[in-house]
């Protein structure tokens, strides 16, 4: 489906034109924002490279939400500053927003209004869509969402899935240099988070710079490059996807009925370790994992399976964020 | 997508920006397809035509025993004085709270929907949204305005039987002049109207509950009233919008008595520059 109007004097793939140094779409600095004695965000220095997809990644309540309403100059930082696609923001607002597509805070529309007539009202306030490319625009951008069936549809009857589409489809009603996608796919059913990976995905594809937030590490690690993830308001860790997964500790599960002397040997060698009913984790830090199972061995540990495992980002995020796991649970 | 249709750096320099005019028809679309706009008319309508109705009956009995309003006395046979009716007695509450509604959606209420953010993050612009809300607004009292004097000419013209008009100083104006001083009328009304609604705004810039806006407009323009009804604290009287709203009679003497009116005019200029440039500035720092 296509949705370019005219070419606004388009280069192909992201940042061709650009020199050595990695161009950034948006950038924060020592972001900061303060709603009474609550600290919402705390010196959060982001940066979303051009082209990248990056997912902010954080727990309920971390400060995702703040930090994008403040990157889309929705509001103002207590301290600190943000750049978006260049322009300092929420001053420059007039001339970066009408590059930007963003869904924010769960979809907002009036309920009276079909789904056509609702995206028509988002379409006359876009700066960048010609009076007589609305129409056009509208029901391409429905029919990309999968809502084509239900434009004329009052908005009043939609599910929750069809209103987090609209939602969406309101941020692709113009060709975008950044999309930001707050909880993308809440309230969808499995298809519906599939088909808004494939929309994320063709963005990337056409050089837009995509920022996703979400609680749901799954789909961060499927369709991101890059990643940060915020943990009570500020960022706790920062990168490319790549970059995050190696920088964990690879572990090594062993399963054995002797944990008491599983432990006491990894304690002796001074290996770090976590135990569990069934068998411990060796952290493989500064060994290896042949040379954990040997000293098991050795001791007389009856290893039953031994399995080295990445650290997967869930890891990654479940450690970040542990307190908050726990008081969740 | 089929374009990789990524603005080169340099189209940031611009600032591009939709057509004031499609914002406007946009917001004008919206805010008359409402169904409580649409039904607020409706009310609004059933003054003029109850008025009319009331007078047909009371001259079927014959006795013109009439209570209430001083107005209605002279309803009897002249049709001018219904439209003018009409408009005082909707004046109060009926058209403010109409008024404050319309004015309660178009910010707070657009913020709780969640619609306000997508309308800056387009973006409008915060003064070309408070711009088009204004326009909206002052749409929307144009046109509850015009149905009470239009239909008020029409039940008066239908319910005497003639389309001659006498003013209340008892001479006889033609139906051109009469339908004039009634259009004045309405012109005066809408006005005053405006001023309800540039307040109404500015308080709508302040909250996300419609509701609030509703309730406090009312509030302040029933303790208007009742301050404008002490004599006592006659000083305070020149600062209260409501001063002068009875004043609206003046419109149909012979000849017409204008320094209520103007005055009257001219506080409400007061209320809507206090109130609109309020709006702008709360909007310029609003959160959304």
């Amino acid at each position: 489906m296509s949705l370019s109007t005219e070419p606004l004097a388009a280069t192909g793939a992201a940042g061709a034109a650009k020199s050595a140094a990695p161009a950034l779409a948006a950038r924060t600095t020592g972001l900061r924002k303060v709603y009474g004695n609550t600290v919402a965000v705390d010196s959060v220095d982001l940066e979303v490279p051009q082209g990248a997809v990056l997912g902010l990644l954080g727990p309920n309540g971390s400060g995702k939400t703040t930090t994008i309403r403040m990157l889309l100059g929705l509001t103002r930082p207590s301290a600190g500053s943000v750049e978006l696609l260049g322009v300092p923001m929420p001053d420059g607002a007039d001339r970066a927003l009408p590059h930007v597509g963003a869904l924010v805070e769960g979809p907002g529309f009036h309920p009276f209004l079909s789904g056509r007539e609702n995206l028509r009202r988002c379409a006359a306030a876009e700066p960048l869509l010609p009076t007589e490319g609305i129409s056009r625009a509208v029901d391409g951008a429905l029919e990309r969402v999968g809502l084509g069936h239900a434009a004329t549809r009052k908005y009043r009857g939609y599910s929750l899935g069809m209103k987090q589409r609209l939602g969406l489809a309101a941020a692709l009603l113009v060709p975008r240099r950044l999309v930001v996608l707050d909880e993308p796919t809440n309230g969808l059913d499995p298809a519906g988070t599939r088909e808004i990976r494939g929309v994320m995905a063709e963005l990337h594809e056409a050089g837009t710079t995509v920022v996703v937030s979400s609680h749901l590490l799954a789909e961060v690690e499927a369709t991101c490059t890059h990643v940060a993830v915020l943990h009570q308001g500020t960022a706790v860790a920062q990168g490319s996807l790549a970059q995050l997964l190696d920088g964990g500790t690879p572990t090594l599960t062993v399963s054995t009925e002797d944990v008491q002397l599983a432990v006491d040997t990894l304690r002796d060698n001074r290996i770090p370790y976590k135990s569990d009913v069934d068998g411990v984790r060796a952290e493989l830090v500064s060994v290896t994992s042949q040379q954990v199972i040997e000293k098991l061995v050795l001791a007389g540990v009856g290893v039953r399976e031994a399995r080295r495992e990445r650290t997967g980002l869930e890891e990654l995020f479940a450690r970040l964020t542990e307190s908050d796991v726990r008081e969740g649970s | 997508m089929t374009t990789a249709s990524i603005a080169s750096p340099d189209l940031l320099e611009k600032t591009p920006k939709a057509p004031l005019g499609r914002l406007l028809r946009s917001e004008l679309r919206w805010v008359l397809r409402r169904p409580r706009t649409l039904a607020a008319f409706g009310v609004l309508a059933l003054v003029p035509i109850g008025l009319g109705v009331l007078m047909s009956m009371l001259d079927i009995g014959g006795t013109p025993v009439v209570g209430g309003p001083p107005m209605l006395a002279s309803l009897l046979g002249n049709g001018m004085v219904l439209p003018l009716a009409a408009m005082s007695m909707a004046m109060p509450l009926l058209l403010p709270m109409v008024i404050s509604m319309t004015a309660a959606d178009a910010i707070a209420g657009e913020s709780s929907h969640g619609t306000l953010r997508g309308l800056l993050i387009a973006p409008i612009g915060r003064t070309r949204l408070v711009v088009v809300k204004t326009v909206g607004v002052a749409a929307v009292s144009a046109i509850a305005v015009a149905v009470l004097a239009v239909l008020g000419i029409t039940a008066g013209v239908v319910f005497t039987g003639t389309t001659e008009f006498t003013s209340i100083s008892g001479t006889a104006l033609s139906f051109g002049e009469g339908a004039g001083r009634v259009g004045l009328a309405a012109a005066w009304v809408w006005l005053q109207m405006f001023a309800v609604a540039a307040i109404a705004l500015a308080l709508s810039s302040l909250t996300d509950h419609p509701l609030v806006v509703l309730a406090v407009m009312m509030g302040t323009l029933i303790v208007f009233a009742v301050l404008g009804g002490i004599a006592d604290l006659s000083w305070l009287h020149p600062m209260l919008l409501t001063t002068g709203w009875m004043s609206l009679i003046d419109v149909i003497r012979d000849p017409m008595e204008t320094a209520a009116l103007t005055e009257g005019a001219a506080r409400a200029l007061c209320y809507i520059v206090i109130g609109l440039s309020a709006t702008v500035a709360r909007m310029a720092t609003k959160d959304s």
